[in-house]
């Protein structure tokens, strides 16, 4: 029966025996005041800081000023170029992850596997990390400048990454594998019986994509554009590397000047910030409204096969587009931090080069990098303990036991979804100054947690809604107690997917840079943010050296703990 | 001492989808719960088991009360001694064979010697004495039934609670597997409450069938009795097919439809006035139309639809009191002229609805 109410909450007057219930009621209550005080409490500062004359901290009057200043001529400006680079960023993401995808589940591609890992590599790559191999590589003094120069003598073609295509080149370049993530699970689950019956009918492949398979994916692209567009509003990172230095600022990082850089304009900042939620909000409201239009048919039993269409000579293009792709994401990025982090000062010839391991020696030498390690591992490692306990109570309240106010909670916990990772720093900065807190790693670790509360909800609870009720009531039925069927049958079928949302927090809270750009103190200080620094002090060569040491460590462990992390 | 239910009532947002049930079931009975689905009978046996609460009523299980709205006693499903086999058999994934029917044994802290004597004693009782070392995860649909079976009598429950467990197999399967069912109930002599929407299952399992409808009870009795006197056209179309003719009674207790047929029952008339006449396809004859008069109990018709089902042949006849369904084993041509007939005691005067 679809309408039943868990046995734990018949909030009926029948006292008896129940035992458990009263302790579930309070495990809820427990659960919805820590994500109402760890995502409710940032806003509201944040609400309250755009209306304040001053810095949190400080003695502040009440004003109008913040959010009229929003009209001016610069803001605007910001606004406008946001919007253009992540409008470009967007349309190409979802285009190129829909390419992939249904050159991967559609064709006869012949590395399919190959790419899929490949992709799945990229996607877990830092965007930090990227942005700055692309400085390597194609800033005005960068390598493929220098080999124009050198080696072919060409003068006219220069490559400048400091630029609007900058940014639009590596962000999609980073945003593509999830593009293709997002775009896979409805085009595998599609019936493809439907495109078949297209071919049947005389349909050549061509028409069969424009007529069949992409009316039918029409809202997962939708739903995609969407993501890619919030993705790209909010990144920071990469318009921050790239962006900064070339005079181009997105929202983002005016936020992050306006914060950072004397005079302070925190209330600007704040109401920058609310202003950028105001459009990332939207989208995810959006994007929520066409998933749910979402119905084409889909097959969920097992035993068919897809026919590949064959590509005859396209394929050959096909793969080198793919191996493009790949290079450009992935390989070339990671070749030009290895070779730089291994040269004493930077030259684009690798044979006039001075080799060295100098940048390695000095991130054991350096005790502040030392610490940002340490650091960087309580944080993700810690700090993803407690999002995957928080991410996990939430969904099994909000998707197997329903208690009276779930959907609360529920619209609480996906509230993240539409905040830039720098707004919600900035209102962590206007709340937690005023706490005994402030100042640690706890700051880090609860901002964290609220960012990325939802990608510990949504994961968990996918697997939760497929968990038949019927194994945990034929535990009762066999006579386990509640807490025994927990233990022994729930925990045992969750684990897999625990794992897997662990992996993904430690890899979301390692890799933060834009939450963790404002609140960070000295002693606070993550990894993220010492490759930046070093990276903005230009040395180059330990922040590349960094990032490929942090690389390797967080491979290998997640190899450890894991055993295969990147099975895809 | 069997299982007694009093009372039950159930409200799903403001409907009452179990609305005032009472029955009981003696010590080794089987009592099928039929009816069509969101008529109650899935929510009465979880309310039984403890899967749900009911708003009001009285359950006990072997003498024992489980649940008393007026006293506020609610005893958990793990406390109640129960075997239940769940319509997606809730096998579960992560265990061997072994270990999802030990599971029972194992919550209860029986002995590692006695939990493998009755596991192998279970598996060996539903025929899979072989796979108790299979990982759960390579039994085929049928495979999984049993070993939801086995699992819901190792420790020997009190009642057994089936709900709807052959849903899921297909056709063939379904046939062995309830006559398996049925012999295993009848040497465990366990009271067994059975849900399901398969008239034939039901029909064939049960010592009683209790139809409902609506969350209330339309009609308790045997398989034979309920088929052969159903209380109402509901009931008459639940358990078999039904056909139905629309007549008026008079005081000599014969009825008159507007074709002209005269009905005659066996039994004892309820009323005068509007009702409906009920006869079984398999219990009106067949035969050549011989022209000339025909008396009571008799139609004359056209056959409009033959359809050849093996052993026999279904009609579909035109009459001047409508289109019957008929099945006989002689045979006939479409178009051919027929003549079809019943004795009293198979036809049966219903209330108009």
């Amino acid at each position: 029966m679809s309408g039943a109410r868990s046995l734990a909450f018949n909030d009926r007057g029948t006292s008896g025996d129940r035992g458990g219930g009263w302790l579930i009621r309070a495990i809820f209550i427990a659960t919805f005041l820590v994500t109402a005080f760890l995502i409710v409490t940032p806003l509201v500062a944040l609400l309250h800081g755009s209306f304040q004359t001053g810095s949190p901290g400080m003695k502040t009057a009440f004003t109008w000023k913040n959010w009229a200043d929003l009209g001016n001529g610069n803001i605007i400006h910001t606004l406008l170029i946001t919007c253009l680079i992540s409008v470009v960023t967007s349309v190409f993401s979802t285009i190129g992850g829909a390419g992939l995808t249904w050159l991967v589940y559609r064709s006869d591609f012949r590395f399919k596997r190959s790419l899929v890992a490949a992709v799945g590599l990229s996607f877990f790559f830092p965007g930090f990390i990227l942005a700055m191999a692309w400085v390597i590589l194609a800033s005005p003094g960068g390598i493929f400048n220098d080999v124009l120069d050198e080696f072919f003598g060409v003068e006219w073609l220069r490559f400048d990454i400091y630029s609007v295509g900058g940014i639009i080149w590596i962000q999609v370049l980073h945003i593509v594998p999830f593009a293709f993530f997002t775009l896979r699970g409805p085009m595998i689950s599609m019936d493809s019986s439907l495109e078949e019956a297209g071919y049947a009918s005389g349909a050549n492949p061509w028409a069969v994509i424009r007529r069949v398979t992409l009316p039918l994916m029409i809202f997962p692209l939708l739903s995609s554009l969407l993501l890619c567009f919030v993705l790209s509003v909010e990144q920071f990172a990469i318009p921050a590397m790239v962006g900064i230095p070339g005079h181009v600022n997105t929202l983002a990082t005016e936020l992050y000047l306006l914060t950072s850089f004397s005079p302070p304009n925190t209330g600007l900042a704040a109401a920058v910030g609310l202003a950028m939620s105001a459009v990332t909000g939207l989208s995810i409201f959006l994007q929520r409204q066409v998933v749910r239009r979402h119905t084409a048919p889909t097959v969920t039993g097992r035993g068919y096969r897809v026919r590949p269409l064959t590509l005859g000579p396209w394929r050959v293009a096909a793969h080198g587009v793919c191996l493009f792709y790949v290079a450009m994401s992935f390989i070339i990025p990671t070749l030009a931090l290895i070779y730089t982090s291994g040269i004493k000062f930077f030259v684009a010839n690798p044979f006039e080069a001075a080799w060295t391991w100098r940048n390695y020696h000095q991130i054991w030498e350096s005790p502040g990098t030392i610490r940002a390690f340490w650091n960087t591992l309580v944080v993700a490692g810690g700090g993803a303990v407690l999002g995957l306990v928080l991410g996990t109570l939430i969904a099994w309240f909000t998707h197997r036991l329903k208690p009276r106010g779930y959907r609360a909670l529920d619209a609480l916990a996906s509230l993240p979804f539409g905040i830039p990772g720098i707004v919600i720093g900035l209102g962590f900065l206007w709340s937690y100054v005023y706490l005994p807190i402030y100042g640690t790693l706890l700051v880090l670790v609860f901002c964290y947690v609220a960012r990325f509360l939802p990608y510990a909800t949504e994961t968990i609870g996918a697997q939760v809604v497929q968990l038949d009720k019927a194994l945990e009531e034929a535990a009762w039925a066999s006579g386990a107690n509640r807490l025994a069927s927990f233990r022994r049958i729930i925990l045992p079928l969750l684990r897999p997917t625990l794992q897997s949302g662990y992996f993904l927090l430690f890899i979301a809270y390692f890799r933060e840079i834009a939450a963790a750009a404002l609140i960070y103190t000295a002693s606070t200080q993550v990894l993220s943010i010492s490759i930046w620094a070093f990276f903005e002090n230009a040395n180059w060569g330990v922040a590349s050296a960094l990032s490929i040491v942090a690389t390797v460590i967080t491979v290998a462990l997640m190899a450890t703990v894991m055993r295969a992390p990147l099975k895809v | 001492m069997g299982i007694t239910v009093k009372g039950l009532v159930k409200h799903y947002g403001g409907k009452a989808v179990v609305d005032h049930i009472d029955f009981a079931i003696a010590d080794g009975e089987l009592v099928s719960l039929l009816g069509p689905s969101g008529c109650g009978k899935t929510t009465t046996l979880r309310c039984i088991a403890g899967l749900e609460t009911p708003e009001s009523g009285h359950i006990a299980i072997d003498g024992e009360v489980v649940f008393d709205a007026e006293s506020g006693l609610v005893v958990e499903p793990y406390h109640r001694n129960i075997g239940m086999v769940f319509q997606s058999y809730a096998i579960w994934p992560h265990m061997t064979v072994f270990e999802n029917v030990a599971f029972p044994l194992r919550v209860r802290g029986v002995a590692a010697a006695e939990i493998d004597r009755r596991v192998a004693r279970a598996l060996e009782r539903v025929g899979l004495g072989a796979l108790h070392g299979r990982s759960s995860q390579q039994l085929s649909g049928g495979q999984q039934q049993r070993v939801a079976v086995a699992r819901a009598i190792v420790h020997e429950p009190a009642v057994l609670l089936f709900d709807e467990p052959l849903s899921n197999l297909d056709a063939r399967l379904r046939d062995r597997t309830r006559a398996e069912i049925r012999q295993l109930q009848r040497e465990l002599n366990v009271s067994t409450i059975y849900v399901t929407h398969d008239q034939t299952e039901a029909l064939s399992l049960s010592d009683r069938i209790l139809v409902m409808h609506d969350g209330r009870i339309r009609q308790l009795g045997t398989p034979e009795a309920i088929y052969a006197h159903p209380n109402d056209m509901f009931v008459a179309e639940v358990v078999g097919a039904a056909n139905f003719f629309d007549v008026t009674v008079d005081e000599s207790g014969a009825a008159t439809d507007g074709g002209g047929a005269t009905f005659h029952t066996a039994f004892p008339i309820v009323g005068t006035g509007r009702a409906r006449a009920m006869i079984r396809p398999d219990k009106l004859l067949v035969g050549p139309d011989p022209g000339g008069l025909t008396g009571p109990n008799t139609l004359r018709g056209t056959v409009r639809q033959r359809l050849f089902m093996g052993g026999y042949y279904e009609y579909v006849v035109e009459t001047g009191s409508g289109s019957p369904r008929v099945l006989s084993s002689r045979e006939f041509a479409e178009g051919a002229q027929v003549v079809l007939s019943f004795e009293p005691s198979d036809c049966i005067f219903l209330a108009g609805e």
